[in-house]
């Protein structure tokens, strides 16, 4: 078996090693690094790299990692897993979705793939990156939160032929009911659709919302799915869960609010909509309603704007269009 | 007690009648010159009795309790009230409008409004503001209730000024009629400057509410849930003419003990709010960047956990958990 390395992680053999990526430099000159696991089944098999808090303040995603690599045993494994919990790791200090330290290009760190190694912070910690993932990845898995606890949806590269079909056979493995795929020139610069142009099948996980809010439940609710993608790619033994229909979507809208004020939220993600259903409740500072937010397109919730404030422009729903079973 | 013939008047909100008075009170200036001025709402009603004044966002991320008033000012009817009830449910709006607890503009360490009562009309940002919301309450409230969050959801509890006399005795009467179970009779030595310090020592019976978490973590059940409390200390009052609802025992606490976080890291909560717990209960766990379990957090203290950090993610210094001390049934 070959030496597996990525930044300071290295591993000969079966078992799970722990180190660092370098990604940038620190504005006090130390290393800007980020945490790796690699894990090295016991049989050959594929490689699945997963990522989360690519968004620094979507932490779910880095705790769904860690129990996953804590619960998982390398003697009943085939392949090998690459592990990056935490990769906006600045932001995800600051508790904030973009690095502290990006100047002038807004700082997306999932609209920055395959990055620059002379871009901006957040062009260069992608290509840092990327350049492993590309090396390395067999199948990708990029794990997200909305901005709710009870987000739950997922979406995969609808791309032709062979990475298509097996992003799709993930995404239905995983299972969440609300299931997007993808229209292939959405979402430029997400490390999903950068890989699916390189070959790499993969999958974006939305489950649960900002900061604390998510639950253990949801946490080893989503590492339970995970590791039924790994039964479907074949790196773990045992039956293959199947969840029945999904529900898929042709594509999804952003609705951005063009009323400010305080916000209470009528719907739940997940539920169906029509064009005019009533989203949520705006008030002004003395609390008299001040109007009604209603969407404007038929669809499932993907997401919602909890409140309690918010300024134009914000991101009040996040709709998935034309629903269907399949 | 307002007598029926006089105006009220808190900025520009004037009630000289019965009904509902809206206005805004002016704390401020920005760094261009705009004033910064807060939401007033006064309910005169048709019966004479006490003025009741409430405070929501004191700082600027506990939502639930601006969200709790306007639930009760949206169901007030004044022609059954007896009294006036004076609202303003977010002080600290430069600090609400960004979501964070302390405003932008404060400077030099002088950021936590409730730190800064009775105020100082020459003081840093936040004690300007501090003295033009106080002198308005101090001139015309027989009762003060402020509203506050902890950190999470299932925040739950309250502690009124345990001052010597009649502002204590009916400062308990308060907290009572708004009977969360955990209630703590805060000695008068803590919680300096404080508006419910501030106003008991000058007289006025005063109680602080804990209810929900910062941001958007509190629930419409626990809206409408304080809202009915807030309306039951009108009735135990003789603001509205039911018979006011009894809770029963308490349990009371001697004082309370803050226990901030002497590591950090990822953190995941092992206890709830209202939980008991004994000195070496496991309150948490710190998980490191890798995802191993580098510590088991244990209570230094014996109580019952008045708030607790929800992580994710946490530094040192960090409020870990916040501990009632000893609990007894009253």
């Amino acid at each position: 078996m070959a030496t597996l390395r990525i930044g300071t992680a290295v591993l000969d053999g079966t078992g799970i090693a722990r180190g660092y990526l370098k990604v940038g430099d620190m504005p006090d000159g130390r290393p800007m690094q980020i945490p790796v696991l690699l894990a090295q089944g016991a049989r050959p098999g594929p490689t699945l790299w997963i990522h989360g808090c690519v968004h620094g303040n979507e932490a779910c995603g880095a705790f769904v990692v860690h129990r996953l690599m804590r619960e998982l045993d390398t003697a009943t494994l085939s392949g090998t897993i690459v592990a990056l919990p935490i990769l906006n790791i600045t932001a995800f200090r600051s508790k904030a979705r973009m690095s502290p330290f990006e100047g002038f290009s807004g700082g997306d760190l999932n609209r920055a793939f395959p990055g620059k190694a002379d871009g901006t912070l957040t062009e260069q910690m992608a290509h840092a990156i990327y350049t492993e993932l590309k090396a390395h990845a067999g199948y990708l898995v990029d794990l997200h939160t909305a901005m709710t606890a009870d987000v739950r949806w997922a979406l995969f590269p609808n791309a032709p032929g062979e990475v298509g079909q097996k992003s799709e056979s993930m995404a239905r493995a995983f299972g969440f009911n609300s299931t997007l795929p993808a229209p292939i020139d959405i979402l430029a610069g997400s490390a999903m659709m950068v890989a699916a142009r390189d070959g790499i099948p993969g999958l974006i996980v939305e489950a649960g919302g900002k900061g604390p809010a998510f639950t253990a439940a949801l946490v080893s609710d989503v590492v339970e799915r995970l590791r039924n993608v790994m039964r479907q790619i074949g790196m773990l033994t045992g039956t293959v869960a199947q969840h029945g229909p999904l529900t898929y979507f042709s594509n999804f809208a952003w609705v951005r609010a063009v009323q400010g004020g305080l916000f209470q939220r009528a719907v739940q993600c997940g539920e169906r909509l029509k064009a005019g259903t009533v989203l949520g409740h705006y008030y002004d500072l003395w609390g008299q309603p001040t109007g009604e937010a209603l969407s404007p397109q038929a669809g499932v919730v993907l997401a919602i704007h909890p409140g309690p404030i918010m300024a134009r422009g914000e991101t009040l729903v996040h709709i998935g269009l034309d629903p269907r079973e399949v | 007690m307002a007598p029926a013939t006089t105006v009220i008047r808190v900025g520009t909100a004037e009630a000289a009648g019965v009904g509902v008075t809206r206005g805004e009170l002016r704390v401020g200036d920005t760094p261009d010159g705009e004033a910064v001025t807060i939401p007033v709402a006064i309910v005169r009603g048709a019966g004479e009795g006490p003025v009741l004044w409430i405070n929501g966002c004191v700082h600027g991320d506990e939502f639930c309790g601006a969200f709790i008033i306007h639930e009760m000012l949206r169901t007030l009817d004044a022609t059954s009230l007896s009294g006036v009830v004076v609202a303003l449910p977010i002080l600290n709006i430069t600090a609400s409008q960004r979501g964070q607890r302390m405003s932008p503009f404060a400077t030099f360490g002088f950021g936590d409004l409730n730190r800064c009562f009775p105020g100082n009309p020459g003081g840093a940002f936040t004690d300007q503001m501090a003295h033009a919301i106080y002198s308005p309450l101090r001139q015309y409230a027989d009762y003060f209730i402020d509203f506050h969050t902890a950190l999470t959801p299932d925040t739950r509890w309250a502690l009124f000024a345990n001052a010597p006399g009649d502002v204590g005795r009916k400062s308990e009467g308060i907290a009572r009629a708004f009977g969360l179970k955990s209630t703590l009779p805060a000695p008068m030595d803590i919680l300096g400057g404080s508006s419910m310090i501030a106003a008991a020592r000058d007289g006025i019976p005063s109680l602080i509410v804990e209810m929900g978490g910062i941001g958007p973590a509190f629930e419409r059940e626990t809206v409408l849930e304080g809202a009915e409390r807030l309306r039951n200390v009108m009735r135990h009052l003789g603001m509205l003419a039911e018979k006011p609802t009894e809770h029963g025992p308490l349990t009371y606490f001697s004082n309370f003990a803050w226990v901030n976080a002497t590591r950090g890291g990822l953190f995941e909560r092992a206890v709830q709010c209202g939980e008991r717990v004994d000195k070496g209960t496991l309150v948490g766990r710190y998980i490191g960047a890798h995802g191993d379990i580098v510590e088991e957090v244990k209570s230094p203290h014996a109580g019952i956990v008045l708030a607790i950090n929800p992580g994710p993610a946490m530094a040192t210094g960090d409020v870990l958990v916040h501990i009632g001390l000893d609990p007894r049934d009253t």
